[in-house]
């Protein structure tokens, strides 16, 4: 281990042994010591930590995630830095240890579903090797063979099943992980590697008021995760889902939840077409949220999809006084252009 | 002497309530001392002398106004020095302190703001400075000092009148205030307090109990004896007057900051934590105590170019020293994302604020509180920001909206 520093974080009185080519958050993950970070692309700066001690590596840390100014102040984002001497470091949120925190692990297992569910949309199943504990809500990032490159799903299971992850997956037009290797090569029966969980997009604890779940597209994923989780732990007085796509196409597990929705008298499901007229809601998926409340005070929101739909989603909600302190956030974010250096060290 | 310009001549205090901006950017660039007739002193502009004058409380001890020691009488705060500005200082601090100000800032604050937003959270549009940031400074500083029992809107009634006295400070040209009526407001909230608080301070010196009058009265003294009254009541109108009015002004004037950008205000609703930044800002674009500091020269000193003769009695405007172009650029504009700098807002030296921190604690809490109940709030462009004050700036009105 002789490639290996010691980071410490204030507050908390244990030594992390971080490799020079490991990232400070992945290292403290794996360790089982909770540091704030949703993306860990180095792009929505949540991991920012201070140094009070110590030399390292911004590697690609990018400047419009952490400017010039934020380094020299000695910030760094711990998804990104490494450590080029011992560290002392103190992240700049609070961190939240109230809720249970898993430790990051290397999975290995077996791809045991692959199907297509909607346009350019398959569910992945992967049976692991071990389990994989997690909150519902959170990431995994699959490793794409030959590559020194992994890509973020969410898991779409609820977190009782932690040897059966579920995954969904949009194509991408020239996408390492997609049309290179799930929508072309990947095959029932294949060996798949991952690690996780990743992310603080999660839903924990029992809530008092009715929850909104928006998800664009297979922004879905982690909102199955909550909805079924929600259910299993009585969690929720109401769950509203609604689901925004642009045609009919689009919309996947529509029987799934119109089942949850029958069954259940606080589950409510709402698919929203923008492109098409249907038997449905259509318009924004947003807008027919503004429509179905007339106030949001006191409840609590769990968005997923592209940055855009997010935006839009926080402003409506906030239209609708719901408190942005409980609205949570998991945007679609895109692949860093260059090959991750740690990606393959682990 | 040096010659009195024009501009500077013809000056009046109406003008400056309105908008001092103008006239303290031409002082900044063309006559950083200036002896203004208006008001019989120097005004001091720039930041650097702002800062410097502040700091030097050996050739610069502090002073109060013509117009603001006739409102509080002798005795006050910003009108000692040396120990007996130490004393009074022991004397009010301990409630300020940050350790101290952690302990009860929630409790004091939270309900309060909690009550007062619920009062009117449906109506979809209110004057927030009636009906929020005024209410919410007074109560938390009322409470504080033991002024549980006078009622919100009588608190803003006395720090009003006292405001408008303390900033009468026109002179005619014998140097005699032009407008002695002006102080009858002052005078009258006066009479009210004392009539008021009597016989409370009666009560407490027999039975001290946890407020912050009740402490002024025995801590630090000789067993069995009491402060005086005397020491008590002008620094009672400090409290009342800065205290009571300035949070209120540094809640409205961010406000009326974030209304001015409206992509820092999302920011800022959607991640609370940046609130004290937005906060600092705000009361960097409109000091609220904006041009209230007064010293007087020991000696005889030349400052910015200008000789003084020993007993110049000089005017700090803060509200000017935290727009000079040398220090800030486009000073005028509201951005909090601007690099962070010192501001002269809290004054500075020996005399520097006291309550810097328990008013940053009460403005933050009260735009917390603000942002998670009414996260969609805008303002009202039926109306316009109505800024207004010389000595005192804030917003006299703030109308604002939102979706119910």
């Amino acid at each position: 281990m002789a490639d290996k520093y010691t980071v410490r974080v204030t507050g908390k009185n244990v030594d992390i042994a971080v490799g020079e080519d490991q990232s400070v958050l992945d290292g403290a993950l794996r360790a089982n010591q909770w540091l704030p970070h949703s993306c860990t692309q180095g792009t929505c700066g949540t991991c920012k930590l201070k140094v009070l001690c110590g030399q390292v590596d911004h590697r690609d840390s990018p400047e419009y995630t952490l400017t010039s100014e934020e380094r020299d102040s000695g910030l760094v984002l711990a998804c990104r830095v490494t450590p080029r001497s011992d560290l002392v470091v103190e992240p700049l949120g609070a961190v939240d240890d109230r809720v249970p925190h898993h430790p990051l692990r290397d999975h290995e297992g077996t791809v045991v579903v692959l199907d297509d569910i909607a346009a350019a949309t398959r569910r992945l199943v992967v049976a692991l090797d071990e389990e994989m504990h997690f909150n519902a809500g959170q990431y995994a990032e699959l490793l794409i063979p030959g590559t020194a490159l992994a890509r973020q799903y969410s898991m779409a299971n609820p977190p009782s099943e932690a040897r059966l992850l579920e995954f969904h997956i949009k194509l991408t037009e020239g996408g390492a992980a997609t049309e290179g290797w799930i929508f072309r090569s990947l095959a029932v029966g294949d060996r798949i590697s991952l690690r996780g969980p990743l992310g603080q997009f999660h839903l924990v604890d029992k809530v008092e008021g009715p929850v909104i779940l928006i998800g664009g597209g297979t922004g879905l994923a982690p909102l199955k995760s909550i909805v079924q989780h929600a259910l299993a732990e009585d969690l929720a007085p109401e769950l509203y889902v609604y689901h925004g796509g642009r045609r009919e196409v689009d919309l996947y597990d529509v029987e799934f939840f119109r089942e949850l929705d029958a069954r259940h008298e606080h589950v409510h499901y709402r698919p929203v077409l923008s492109e098409q007229d249907w038997g449905g809601a259509t318009g924004m998926v947003t807008d027919a949220v503004v429509a179905d409340f007339a106030s949001c005070k006191g409840m609590s929101a769990y968005l997923c999809g592209p940055p855009a739909m997010v935006t839009a989603a926080v402003k409506a909600l906030k239209r609708r006084r719901m408190s942005p302190r409980l609205i949570f956030k998991e945007e679609f974010t895109v692949a860093p252009p260059l090959p991750d250096a740690d990606a393959a060290a682990s | 002497m040096t010659i009195t310009p024009d501009f500077v001549n013809d000056i009046t205090i109406e003008e400056l309530e309105a908008d001092p901006y103008p006239f303290y950017e031409r002082l900044r660039k063309e006559a950083p001392v200036a002896f203004v007739p208006a008001l019989g002193m120097h005004l001091v502009s720039t930041r650097e002398l702002c800062e410097q004058i502040s700091r030097d409380d050996e050739n610069w001890p502090a002073v109060i106004s013509a117009a603001g020691g006739r409102t509080f009488g002798p005795g006050a705060l910003l009108n000692t020095n040396g120990e007996e500005h130490r004393e009074l200082r022991d004397m009010v601090e301990p409630h300020l302190q940050p350790t101290a100000v952690d302990k009860y800032i929630d409790d004091l604050v939270r309900p309060f703001a909690r009550e007062r937003i619920a009062a009117f959270e449906n109506d979809g549009h209110a004057d927030i400075v009636a009906a929020y940031c005024e209410p919410v400074s007074v109560r938390a500083l009322g409470d504080l000092l033991g002024l549980d029992d006078v009622s919100t809107d009588k608190l803003r009634e006395w720090f009003h009148k006292l405001s408008v006295s303390f900033t009468n400070a026109a002179v005619d040209e014998n140097g005699e205030f032009a407008n002695p009526e002006g102080f009858r407001p002052g005078d009258e909230a006066k009479a009210e307090i004392i009539a008021h608080v009597d016989p409370k301070i009666d009560k407490w010196i027999t039975e001290p109990d946890h407020t912050a009058i009740s402490h002024w009265l025995h801590d630090g003294m000789p067993e069995g004896q009491t402060r005086s009254r005397d020491v008590i009541y002008p620094n009672l109108y400090v409290f009342l007057l800065g205290a009571m009015q300035e949070p209120g002004h540094a809640m409205a004037t961010t406000l009326a900051g974030l209304f001015s950008r409206p992509e820092q205000l999302e920011r800022v609703v959607d991640d609370p934590e940046l609130i004290p930044r937005a906060v600092a800002e705000g009361m960097r674009w409109v000091a609220p105590i904006w041009s209230a500091v007064v010293k007087r020269a020991a000696r005889d000193v030349t400052v910015g170019g200008v000789d003084l003769p020993e007993g110049s009695i000089v005017m700090l405007t803060y509200g000017s020293a935290n727009h000079d172009e040398h220090a800030y650029d486009a000073p005028s504009r509201y951005d909090m994302d601007r690099p962070v700098k010192p501001t002269m807002t809290f004054g500075g030296g020996k005399h520097a604020c006291a309550g810097t921190y328990f008013a940053n604690a009460v403005v933050r809490i009260a735009l917390e509180e603000l942002f998670e109940s009414i996260p969609n709030l805008e303002r009202d462009t039926d109306h316009e920001v109505d800024f207004w004050g010389w000595g005192f700036r804030g917003p006299k009105q703030l109308f604002v909206k939102w979706e119910v």
